[in-house]
């Protein structure tokens, strides 16, 4: 579904990002995680055509994006990046969702059809004017009308920052919904709490090269790759590494509060 | 993103100099180009600006000033030569366009003039630090705090709105705006409805911007304030005296025939 | 040091009080972090502190905040700023000069600080700040990072008795976060200064502020010491702020009956915490 292949980038002189290779599959979810300036704004943009590689080659859906219009990969793409203040262009919710509808459809009644279907679902009343709305709320309207044309693939540039909790789980939680119904997800989220939740895979920058890449919980486990990312890990994670031995594999709450019970009943049991 | 004019710091003979001779020097090249008619005398100010650019160290932004100012000429170009209808005809097309030699001849000074008076003043911002210019204007030429900053301010401000259009393009690319398209009309019909979010943000930062000036002390400034001195030397009295033959040799060169 | 009485506050257009009866005093010294969703009015306290509501935003205002016993009502924001420094959200609208060292000039001249103390100012203020090498680059060429810590040294050279930040970190990566707040609290601890810090992330005012503030809907939901607010984990996760890891596991063993121990704030007492239940 996406395959960067040896893929090189620079803006000016310096190298921004270095020899990074990746296929990411249909249906997966996968964070790219790294430290400010490592690259993973560039990453965004190289995926979705905005950026062409200096050297190497991005394919979507086999399509290079070297070859192919931003416009577009668009039909194939939804991008959401971190101020939906930047996208937003009409005066009410409902236009908003409309204009990225009409730019990519033609058929009025299927247009219709999924203008419902995207209020009803994000609970939007469709003579709002976004300007009114909180930032969180922009925020949803961005993504919804990315949404609204049904997308294979969502890319994600740091979505919830700027956002409180709340308002980041919303986002969250619509965006695992898209990802259970099919949509390829990558995410850029600097909450590793939120990537643990969220994220099957990551995808770890640093310095511009492609550090680390694996299952999320595999990777939180690698000490010395999070220390080269100037990454920190969960709290649930960097607990159980402090605590050694015996709490291997635990990132949840759950799961500490399940080993540390079973522990202290063997413990009592010991002790009796 | 980085506009022509943002500061490249140096402590070349120019950085040195005291901001007003500087100042004074390009408006003074400016000022020449537009009172001279000879393509010679013109080329050869373009000639100056390079030189000059080299001086500061920034011959790089310089060469990329004149690439985009010619960029930009070509359409002067031919806008003017089409607008002359004087002179000897050399070409007569259909429609009615006709090309003289008169039309070639003021196309040509006018492109050269644009050149070689737009790129002193970018290349003296290119080397002038914010401050400088606003204490300038307050101290030696009197005019207003306020003025100045809200001069230097506006100055700031276009590379961060440039940058934000660029965002807010790439924002609206990515949806399926069709705003890569090369047809220059339909670009113009599609970025025309993304001045709203432009200027949302932009009123956001000027705000900002006027709210921060004053938690910072602005009111309480004096025109005694400022912690610079501007010294005027002999490296400053030898430039202002060659701005000064300058000007008078612009107007001497329109007599010269060549 | 800063009293705030009775205060509230509506924008001229706005549609309900974004400051509803404000009562709160900050004492020397303090490190407060001010928490809350989004439109809580943690951004309209911060402006209501500096002076900026009620001289710069129109509302209907009642009540009196003072600083030092000077009310804000009576005194220019500009006035204010010689006691309270203040650090914005946006960096872009903060900065005002094109060389690190002019930014930092810049509220200097405007004090009229002696031409004599001004070298050594601007030096103390980029070391405090760990950007000496910085000095004569150009704004441009820094990172956001950079610029929010030129935006701060510019703030310090001023010596304000009060810092206040509106998210400084938002931004920021975890680790240049964390780098961040350990600046502010060595300035709060070496130096004496107060500070008052807006932040959403709790975990990071769990482990840098003395005391937090929660705000909601324009109220003050809960004012205390880190440990009684987070504490409160089921109000707070009412309110939609969430609580460290380590907190609601400290609430589930808690639940469990294996612990009763005092609430855990870090990932320190944590490993505390589980060692006391499972070591002999
Ligand atoms: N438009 C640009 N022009 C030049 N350099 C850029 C541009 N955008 C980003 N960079 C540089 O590329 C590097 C990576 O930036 P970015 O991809 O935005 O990082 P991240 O998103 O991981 O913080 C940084 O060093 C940054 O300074
Ligand atoms: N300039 C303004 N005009 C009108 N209403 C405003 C303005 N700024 C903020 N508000 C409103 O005041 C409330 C509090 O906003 P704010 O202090 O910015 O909250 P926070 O910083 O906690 O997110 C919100 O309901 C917001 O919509
Ligand atoms: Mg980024
Ligand atoms: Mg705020």
């Amino acid at each position: 579904m996406i395959r960067l292949q040896n893929v090189c980038f620079n803006y000016d002189r310096d190298r921004t990002l270095t020899d990074i290779s990746f296929h990411i599959n249909k249906g997966e979810f996968a964070a790219i995680i790294g430290a400010n300036g490592a690259g993973k704004s560039t990453l965004c943009r190289l995926l979705n055509g905005l950026l062409k590689p200096s050297s190497g080659s991005v394919e979507i859906n086999g399509l290079d994006t070297g070859h192919t219009k931003s416009s577009v990969l668009a039909r194939q793409i939804g991008f959401l990046f971190q101020n939906p203040d930047r996208q937003i262009c009409r005066n009410t919710v409902a236009e908003e969702i409309l204009f990225g509808l009409e730019l990519l459809y033609k058929d009025r009644e299927f247009i219709a059809e999924r203008l419902e279907k995207v209020l009803s679902m994000f609970g939007f009343s469709a003579e709002d004017n976004p300007f009114n709305l909180s930032r969180g709320e922009r925020q949803r309207l961005a993504l919804a009308s990315l949404i609204a044309v049904e997308p294979e693939i969502l890319i994600l540039d740091e979505p919830t920052t700027g956002l409180d909790y709340k308002e980041c789980i919303e986002i969250m939680e619509i965006v695992r919904e898209m990802n259970k119904k099919g949509t390829t997800v990558i995410m850029v989220c600097h909450d590793m709490e939120v990537v643990l939740d969220y994220a099957e895979r990551v995808l770890v920058l640093s310095g511009g090269k492609l550090i680390a890449d694996g299952e999320t919980r595999s990777v939180f486990c690698m000490n010395d790759v999070l220390e080269q990312a100037s990454l920190i890990p969960p709290q649930m994670a960097s607990l159980a590494g402090r605590l050694g031995s015996g709490f291997e594999d635990v990132f949840t709450v759950e799961e500490m509060t399940e080993l540390i019970l079973e522990k202290s009943n063997e413990k009592r049991r010991v002790e009796v | 993103m980085r506009s022509f004019f943002d500061y490249i710091p140096g402590n070349s003979f120019l950085h040195r100099l005291n901001p007003l001779s500087r100042i004074f020097l390009s408006f003074m090249i400016s000022i020449a180009c537009f009172s001279s008619k000879s393509h010679l005398f013109l080329l050869l100010m373009i000639l100056l600006n390079l030189v000059l650019a080299a001086l500061a160290g920034i011959l790089n932004r310089g060469m990329e000033l004149l690439k985009n100012l010619s960029k930009f000429s070509v359409f002067i170009f031919v806008l003017q030569v089409l607008f002359v209808r004087r002179g000897e005809v050399l070409l007569e097309m259909p429609f009615n366009i006709i090309i003289t030699e008169d039309g070639i001849s003021t196309a040509i000074i006018i492109v050269l003039r644009l050149i070689g008076a737009t790129m002193p003043l970018a290349l003296m911002l290119s080397i002038t630090q914010m401050n400088d210019l606003s204490n300038i204007l307050v101290v030696k030429l009197k005019i207003p705090y306020k003025y100045a900053f809200a001069f230097t301010t506006a100055l700031r401000f276009i590379p961060i709105f440039a940058s934000e259009m660029s965002a807010i393009i790439e924002a609206q690319v990515s949806r399926g705006v069709q705003l890569d398209t090369k047809n220059i009309f339909k670009k113009t019909r599609l970025i025309l409805p993304l001045c709203l979010p432009l200027l949302i943000t932009s009123m956001k930062k000027i705000e900002g911007s006027a709210i921060s000036a004053e938690i910072r002390g602005f009111y309480l400034r004096t025109g005694e304030s400022c912690y610079r001195k501007y010294f005027i030397n002999w490296n400053d009295v030898g430039v202002l005296l060659f701005a000064v033959i300058l000007f008078i040799s612009a107007v001497f060169s329109n007599n010269i025939k060549l | 040091m800063i009293k705030i009485s009775n205060l509230t506050f509506r924008y001229k257009d706005g549609r309900k009080n974004a400051l509803d009866n404000i009562n709160l005093s900050i004492n020397k010294g303090d490190f407060l972090g001010i928490t809350g969703t989004s439109g809580a009015g943690k951004t309209s306290l911060t402006y209501a502190i500096n002076g900026v509501i009620p001289h710069h935003y129109n509302g209907d205002y009642y009540g009196s905040v003072r600083i030092e016993g000077e009310d804000t009502f009576d005194t220019s924001p500009s006035a204010l700023s010689l006691k309270i420094g203040s650090v914005f959200q946006d960096i872009d609208t903060q900065l005002v000069s094109s060389v690190v060292e002019d930014e930092i000039l810049y509220g200097l001249e405007n004090f009229s600080v002696p031409a004599v103390e001004i070298e050594q100012r601007i030096s103390s203020a980029l070391e405090a700040v760990g950007i000496s090498s910085l000095r004569y680059r150009s704004i441009e060429s820094l990172s956001g990072g950079q610029k929010q810590k030129v935006a701060l040294a510019a703030i310090l050279a001023l010596r304000p008795k009060i810092l206040l930040l509106d998210e400084p970190t938002s931004e920021l990566d975890p680790e240049s976060s964390v780098q961040f707040y350990r600046i502010l609290r060595e300035l709060n601890e070496n130096h004496g200064i107060t500070i008052i810090v807006v932040e959403q992330k709790i975990m990071l005012l769990s482990e840098f502020a003395k005391n937090i503030l929660v705000m909601d809907t324009g109220k003050i939901v809960i004012n205390g010491s880190v440990r009684e607010v987070i504490d409160r984990s089921s109000l707070l996760e009412e309110i939609g702020i969430n609580c460290p890891r380590v907190t609601s596991l400290s609430n589930r063993l808690k639940e469990e009956g294996v612990y009763t121990g005092s609430v855990c704030i870090n990932v320190e007492e944590a490993e505390k915490m589980v060692r006391s239940i499972i070591d002999d």
